[in-house]
């Protein structure tokens, strides 16, 4: 659909000198907007940071959105009465302001996409947004000035402790917001008296990108903000610390996974349980292809259907319910004990099976096909029913009897969805997910139970040794999208099809 | 006997049964008999346990059928503040998380189809980008920290409300959609808006459906994030996760519910049976929905094998 409806058509040359500067001017407009709306969200560019009280890594939308994260820190110092809470709550109020005011100046960056008439209107956004900026500025170093006046009444040792500081950046959205009313006049001055169209008007291209903008701004904020993280694993940080250079240390909690010899035992122990299950994963990887070709061959509906749909339910229990489902069957109270204790009175059940160390690895291997043959094997059910049933037919014609036509025409036709399937799990060979290796976790079986996935939550959330937390888990996920490739690679080169 | 012990017909032509193939067949149904029993009985055990008269249930005397049959179970739960708590909290993040995400996946859906769009390729890719690459849990988890969203009801909602499998695979139907309808309602002057709402929405509601209930079981069965974001907060914390906390609790559950307005009911209900019935609480929904469910299945089963 390449058509453009427009009640007023005008060419581009038909648009005059001033209107074409402003084009440019609003260039440099936005360009500020989105420095300003990136500014935000970074700890580093915070101007709300006013004391060495206030966590380092809090970025001015942080403070906008939780006056708790601003004041976590502040309790001995409001009993000495070193801070006045009152100026931190203005302080959060004024983070708010700003961050609305981005917002106006963002929905003015938005219109100015349209056509003239709407360029007109969304001068009063832009020019409403910058001066709203430059108010918080003034009123941020009024809030800064109470903050130190606060502290100084506290002699010498209460200022130390307080340590206002006035952040430079505050400098820096000062000369955004000043750079957004000076575009916004000059675009006033040479748009202002041209004549404008009859109607609000964009061009699709600029209706459709802002419909999609909050998409992709949320998928930028919770996917690739995050890789932000990453420099975690160059940094000595501890949580609540600040990351300045002096705490930078390279590659040394890389270097740590292997000169550090308790940490290398951890690493290879995990590596070794993630890898082992997996790989029992990969291998088992045919049986519900198995499962789907031998439910075929039953041939009574009903019970194909019953098994079907209750085979399929494990799927959509969390993990949770699993393992509330191993508890109730194998813990001391549970059904085995119970029914043991039933058969025979006399004798003493109160084994707890869940504390059992042996074949760890199967047990999980169990649970997991447990939960997931049923709905895996689906996609072949699916396909087994696609077959054309001719060649059964023209098989069974010349003689096959049922296991020559699975293997001559069922297997070979289900073959290219197998491979997909066993590619993406080599894929995801150190990705086991976590849930399941931690509700089963206990104290026994702790050691051959843990993954790859579930030990960066126990270091990292459980620890808090976020570095060496964020190292593993970069690494892995550079490994997986490696391997993601290493396995679209082959199947290309192989299937002459690619799997992602 | 064996060679005509069975004649059945297949496509026209007959077959006749082998003495293999009767050990085949008792081996086949006795095998998917017994794994379909193991995918009931747990469940069937465990719902025994709660409609059963407690004591016997402490006794340990109820193992294939109920006995002293009574709901009293359920009604001593329901009791419980900190139960109605987080089945609210599950229930308001499954609604609203899987609202937003059905609405978001749609629209986004119809609006990458449209080339017309202002660098859509640059778009589409930076959406689809994101399924096959992840930072991680601990920077995710500090990323999710910043934006203020620990200890806050949105982390259920807004993370998930951009979906990319569910943007594809609305955006891969949409396209087998005929063009025309659409173009006619373009030139008769419909915004993409009134498209969308009045022509998109209606035609797509197979696929909407099918991301709907498998976003709400998702959000229903979710426990990462309530663990990890709102460990801190009781009153966020969803069922699942509260099941989690009593099952690995066993040992203290009754100074958790003795801790609350439940001090009375602890002496009557034991771990083991608020286990169960918490247990039976948190399956109902799924299976209650699971009906309906499997008529999505195989749509679904794109939800694992999307393209780009």
């Amino acid at each position: 659909m390449a058509l453009t409806v427009s009640a007023n058509p005008r060419t581009v040359d038909e648009r005059s000198a001033g209107e074409k500067i402003a084009d440019k001017v609003y260039w440099i407009l936005r360009a500020a907007v989105i420095a300003n709306v990136v500014l935000l969200f970074f700890p580093g560019f915070n101007p709300a940071r006013m004391t060495a009280l206030m966590n380092k890594n809090l970025s001015l939308f942080t403070c906008a959105v939780s006056y708790d994260k601003i004041v976590a820190q502040f309790g001995t110092a409001v009993r000495y009465g070193l801070v006045d809470l009152a100026h931190f709550s203005a302080l959060r109020w004024c983070s708010l302001v700003i961050v609305v005011s981005v917002v106006i100046s963002i929905a003015g960056a938005c219109m100015s996409l349209g056509n003239l008439k709407l360029r007109k209107l969304s001068l009063v956004p832009s020019f409403l947004g910058a001066a709203l900026e430059i108010f918080c500025f003034v009123w941020m170093r009024n809030i800064f000035n109470s903050i130190v006046a606060q502290a100084r009444t506290a002699g010498k040792s209460g200022f130390d402790e307080v340590a206002p500081v006035y952040q430079g950046i505050n400098y820096l959205y000062l000369a955004l917001a000043v750079i957004m009313l000076i575009c916004t006049v000059a675009v006033c001055a040479l748009i202002i008296t041209k004549p404008s169209e009859a109607y609000f008007e964009m061009k699709p291209k600029y209706q459709l990108f802002l419909m999609m903008l909050p998409v992709v701004a949320l998928a930028f904020v919770f996917s690739y903000l995050p890789l932000f993280g990453w420099r975690y694993a160059f940094f000595d940080y501890k949580a609540g610390d600040s990351l300045t250079m002096e705490k930078f240390v390279g590659f040394k909690w890389f270097g740590q996974l292997f000169s550090n010899a308790a940490t290398r035992r951890d690493i290879v122990r995990v590596l070794k349980n993630t890898l082992a299950m997996s790989s029992l994963g990969i291998l088992t990887s045919w049986v519900p292809m198995v499962f789907a070709i031998f439910l075929a061959e039953i041939k009574n509906g009903p019970f194909r259907r019953i098994v079907q749909t209750f085979t399929t339910i494990p799927n959509f229990i969390s993990w949770v319910l699993v393992y509330a489902v191993a508890y109730a069957l194998f813990y001391t109270d549970g059904f085995v004990n119970t029914f043991l204790k039933s058969m025979n009175d006399a004798g003493v059940y109160n084994t707890n099976y869940l504390m059992e160390t042996g074949h760890m690895w199967l047990k999980m291997l169990a649970w997991g096909m447990w939960k997931g043959t049923g709905w895996s094997a689906i996609i072949y059910v699916a396909s087994i029913s696609g077959i054309d049933q001719g060649l059964y037919e023209a098989a069974t014609v010349d003689g096959a009897g049922r296991f020559a036509k699975m293997w001559y025409i069922t297997i070979p036709e289900l073959i290219p969805t197998f491979m997909v399937l066993l590619l993406m799990s080599i894929a995801n060979i150190l990705s086991n997910g976590m849930d399941q290796y931690l509700v089963f976790t206990n104290a026994a079986n702790k050691e051959m139970i843990q993954v790859l996935d579930l030990y960066v939550y126990n270091i990292g959330i459980g620890d808090g040794s976020i570095p060496l937390s964020t190292v593993v888990g970069m690494s892995k996920s550079i490994i997986s999208v490696i391997l993601l490739f290493g396995a679209n690679g082959i199947s290309k080169a192989v299937r002459g099809e690619s799997i992602v | 006997m064996a060679d005509i012990s069975a004649i059945r017909e297949s496509g026209g032509i007959v077959e006749k049964k082998t003495a293999g193939d009767i050990i085949f067949d008792i081996l086949n149904y006795l095998f998917f008999g017994l794994f379909t029993f193991s995918c009931i009985f747990p469940f069937y055990y465990i719902f025994i346990n709660t409609i059963s008269d407690p004591a016997l249930v402490t006794a340990g005397k109820i193992t294939l059928i109920p006995h002293g049959l009574t709901l009293s179970n359920y009604a001593v739960m329901i009791k419980l503040s900190d139960f109605w708590q987080s089945v609210l909290i599950t229930v308001l993040r499954t609604v609203l998380g899987t609202a937003l995400m059905v609405f978001v996946s749609s629209l986004a859906g119809y609006l990458v189809t449209k080339s017309e769009m202002w660098h859509r390729q640059l778009w589409y890719r930076l959406l689809v980008v994101t399924m096959y690459f992840n930072a991680g849990l601990i920077p995710w988890y500090l990323n999710m920290a910043s934006l203020g969203l620990t200890n806050n009801f949105w982390a259920y909602i807004i993370p998930g409300i951009v979906s990319p499998y569910n943007i594809i695979l609305v955006k891969t139907y949409i396209e087998s959609i005929p063009g025309e309808i659409e173009e006619s309602a373009y030139i008769d002057g419909a915004s993409y808006w009134t498209i969308y709402l009045k022509i998109i929405w209606p035609l797509c509601k197979p696929i909407l459906a099918t991301i709907a209930i498998f976003g709400a079981v998702g959000h229903w069965n979710s426990f990462q994030d309530s663990l990890i974001l709102n460990a801190d907060s009781p009153a966020l914390q969803t069922l699942q996760h509260r099941l989690y906390i009593y099952l690995n609790q066993s040992s203290n559950i009754g100074a958790v519910l003795s801790s609350g307005d439940a001090s009375n009911i602890a002496s009557s209900l034991n771990t083991k049976i608020i286990q169960y019935t918490i247990s039976m609480v948190t399956i109902i929904p799924i299976l209650c929905v699971y009906p309906f469910m499997q008529r999505y299945f195989e749509k679904g089963l794109m939800l694992g094998a999307v393209k780009g």
